[in-house]
């Protein structure tokens, strides 16, 4: 597998990673999470420059830092294999394709102001699409990351406060701090049980459900 | 220019804050170009991401690129998709270096024990905006909500109603996605299809 890395020149690299980034944008349709069989299909079992585990690590961290996660894997991807001009290179050619659809679209139809009955019915039909689709990955999402009552509680003071119009930037901005007290608390709770239950066995009880919790934790991690 | 330059910030602003893809970039945006700003009304952001969800390219690039073109044009949507990349280039780079050693330490995995939880609060809260310009004719009414939790006579917009075609459709994405693995694709053009079909009719 070296080998073939080798044999692949510092500019065939950069254009490989252009085009292949560059056709999936342009033909994968949802975006995101969407694109990783293809990505899969080109990087891992067509030019092995990447291993199937490298990808998995790589799927995992682009969801995990900000950002949308089809640049993200365009730019990890293109760090890995042609370092900093690679990650410019990869974002450029996945950025291409949608830039030019859609500024053609938008030239089309001025303000997205359409009269047609039919047009309107197609866009209404997309729209309900849509809204089950975010539905059902909200689900999964609150079934994967949410692990306690307390947890549910946190998320629901924070959809709140989204309904009653404060600013969703300011909401994230304010989980930060949130999450570092919640760990902190968390973990002091944790050696707090593991004490307790080294002193005695009155504080079984406690100390048998957080092993629980952090094994749940893990297993969160792990997907 | 002074505003491409502006708009150039907004969309670097979403993109760190943009936890969790795409969809988070739906509250993002509504808070700042619907309610904020005004340039967009609900409907127009709804159209506008019917549009983006069915043309390939990710979604939120799409929309960045749509949402730029509505402010200033050509060059805002060059400044709106610039805006979501170059963070991400900036934190990719420097980060893959060294992500895999902060991983596991308190500051990083805090901050992503909050972020996710509020993700999680924010993509339900993006499934209400998609409520109120799919399943109801118009966004749903909270206020009257509230007055019903105060046991008093709740006033409804004008307008207001729930759209059959629009829950039929929701509902049925919704039942295929669980029970079947079709791509996204065809759901989203079977959708196209049916909302042209059942438009006919009502």
């Amino acid at each position: 597998m070296e080998m073939e890395i080798q044999t692949l020149s510092r500019a065939r690299r950069l254009l490989l990673l252009y085009c292949s980034f560059f056709r999936i944008t342009a033909l994968v349709v949802g975006g995101g999470l969407a694109m990783l069989p293809v990505i899969e299909e080109i990087f891992v079992v067509k030019h092995k420059l990447l291993t199937r585990e490298e990808l998995l690590d790589m799927t995992a961290l682009t969801q995990t830092v900000p950002g949308i996660i089809a640049i993200n894997s365009a730019v990890y991807i293109g760090m890995k294999i042609g370092g900093v001009p690679g990650a410019l290179a990869a974002a450029a050619g996945a950025v291409t394709p949608p830039f030019t659809v859609i500024l053609i679209i938008a030239s089309l139809f001025p303000r997205l102001d359409p009269k047609n009955r039919y047009l309107l019915g197609v866009f209404a039909g997309i729209r309900a699409c849509v809204t089950g689709m975010i539905l059902v990955t909200g689900c999964r999402m609150f079934r994967r990351t949410v692990k306690s009552r307390l947890e549910c509680a946190v998320v629901l003071v924070f959809f709140v406060l989204a309904l009653m119009k404060v600013s969703p930037a300011l909401l994230i901005l304010a989980a930060v701090p949130f999450g570092w007290c919640y760990v902190w608390w968390q973990t002091r709770r944790m050696s707090q049980a593991e004490q307790a239950s080294d002193g005695g066995t009155s504080a079984g009880a406690s100390a048998s459900v957080d092993p629980s919790s952090e094994t749940h934790e893990d297993g969160g991690r792990g997907k | 220019m002074n505003h491409c330059i502006l708009l150039f910030f907004q969309f670097c602003k979403f993109s760190v804050l943009c936890f969790g893809g795409g969809y988070m970039l739906i509250p993002l945006l509504t808070a700042e170009f619907v309610d904020r700003e005004q340039v967009l009304t609900m409907s127009e952001f709804g159209n506008l991401l019917s549009v983006a969800q069915v043309t390939p390219g990710p979604v939120g690039l799409n929309t960045a690129t749509y949402v730029g073109y509505v402010n200033e044009g050509f060059f805002g949507s060059l400044a709106a998709s610039l805006g979501l990349v170059v963070p991400t280039i900036v934190i990719g780079c420097s980060a893959a270096a060294g992500i895999n050693r902060w991983k596991d330490t308190f500051l990083v995995n805090g901050m992503l024990k909050g972020t996710r939880l509020a993700a999680v609060a924010l993509i339900m809260f993006a499934v209400t905006i998609f409520f109120g310009m799919s399943i109801f004719t118009q966004t749903i009414p909270w206020e009257a909500l509230g007055a019903c939790l105060k046991f008093e006579r709740p006033v409804l917009p004008d307008g207001f109603s729930v759209s059959p075609a629009g829950m039929l459709i929701c509902g049925v994405t919704v039942v295929l996605m669980l029970k079947t693995k079709l791509p996204t694709t065809v759901l989203l053009l079977g959708s196209a299809a049916a909302g042209a079909l059942l438009a006919s009719w009502f």
